[in-house]
């Protein structure tokens, strides 16, 4: 495996690339920084968006909109934007953009992809694993599947889906 | 009882005396014989090139049944034994692995996704010698979908 407990993760490919962990249930660490990264682009095109509705008021009316980051209005809009991110990614692909980037994906629990209500409904109960410090998400840590509450209640499961052993090969090869 | 009286016994039968005393001189002869003859010597004058060339390799291998041969091989075992880091670093198949992958981006995304999976396991040796349960690698599923299997 890669690092024995009580020392630091070693760097290079961990030695438990040596088999594929393609369909393997996804561990805390690659799920929490692909949901930073969600986060971390669902907001920024969402502060994107809002510069460039300023930006043409201003060309076509000649007044400055400000933007006040506590107005309901903003909120409920990146609410409904984040909404259409997330539940369009997972029943489109199976993933997000930040999920793209670590190699994980939601499947259901029969290993198929997520439908577009499992989408919806999993999309609708992340909240509730934020709740209470984030303890709907203890499960990814004690759950023998690693599910969250939002994956408990939508039926789903998120597994690697990158070749670890293609990826080892790799390194390998340019060593 | 001797070797003499052992030859008696030959093919599970009585055999007569004689019998038995030939057996015991042809048996002497033969020893005697090999221990006269210098094998190194015989075999250098056995030119082996012509001995080859009237072995009809083809008809040789007609014979042989491969799927009772690897049938009785441990293919899992003798793959088991294969070093494949080493073959990989050391033969022509890393250059063809790394030509055929993508470039610098997809070796980022890699590096990145190895050291994730690295600390995933890192948390997760922690949370088993705190729960007192070994860890025993990243679970799944029984029955694991194929690869790329989605929506």
């Amino acid at each position: 495996m890669t690092a024995r407990a009580g020392h630091a993760p070693p760097s290079g490919p961990p030695a438990v690339a040596r088999e594929s962990l393609q369909g393997k249930y996804a561990g805390f660490a690659s799920r929490f920084t692909a949901f930073a990264v969600d986060v971390g682009v669902s907001l920024g095109v969402f502060m994107l968006a809002l510069a460039a509705i300023s930006f043409a008021a201003r060309v076509l009316t000649g007044k400055d909109i400000s933007w006040n980051k506590g107005d309901t209005w903003v909120i409920t809009a990146y609410a409904v934007w984040a909404f259409a991110y997330f539940a369009y990614s997972w029943a489109a692909s199976g993933r997000t953009a930040g999920m793209a980037v670590f190699g994980v994906r939601v499947v259901t629990d029969d290993g198929t992809g997520a439908s577009a209500r499992r989408a919806v409904v999993r999309t609708l109960a992340l909240p509730l694993s934020l709740l209470f410090l984030g303890l709907g998400f203890v499960g990814i840590l004690l759950g023998d599947r690693r599910r969250a509450l939002h994956d408990v209640i939508a039926g789903t499961a998120v597994i690697y889906s990158w070749d670890a052993r293609a990826a080892r090969l790799r390194f390998l090869s340019r060593g | 009882m001797d070797s003499f009286q052992r030859q008696r016994w030959a093919d599970g039968r009585l055999v007569t005396r004689r019998e038995a005393l030939a057996q015991a001189v042809t048996e002497r002869a033969v020893d005697l014989v090999m221990s006269a003859v210098d094998v190194d010597e015989l075999l250098e004058q056995v030119d082996l090139n012509a001995v080859l060339d009237q072995v009809d390799i083809n008809r040789l291998l007609d014979r042989i049944d491969l799927d009772r041969l690897l049938g009785r091989m441990d293919l899992n075992d003798i793959v088991q034994h294969i070093d494949v880091d080493a073959l990989v670093k050391q033969t022509d198949l890393g250059a063809v692995i790394a030509a055929s992958s993508s470039g610098a981006a997809s070796d980022v995304l890699d590096v990145l996704r190895s050291q994730t999976v690295g600390l995933d396991e890192f948390i997760a040796r922690w949370i088993g010698r705190l729960r007192r349960r070994p860890y025993a690698g990243p679970p799944g599923p029984p029955d694991q979908p194929p690869p790329g299997a989605g929506p």
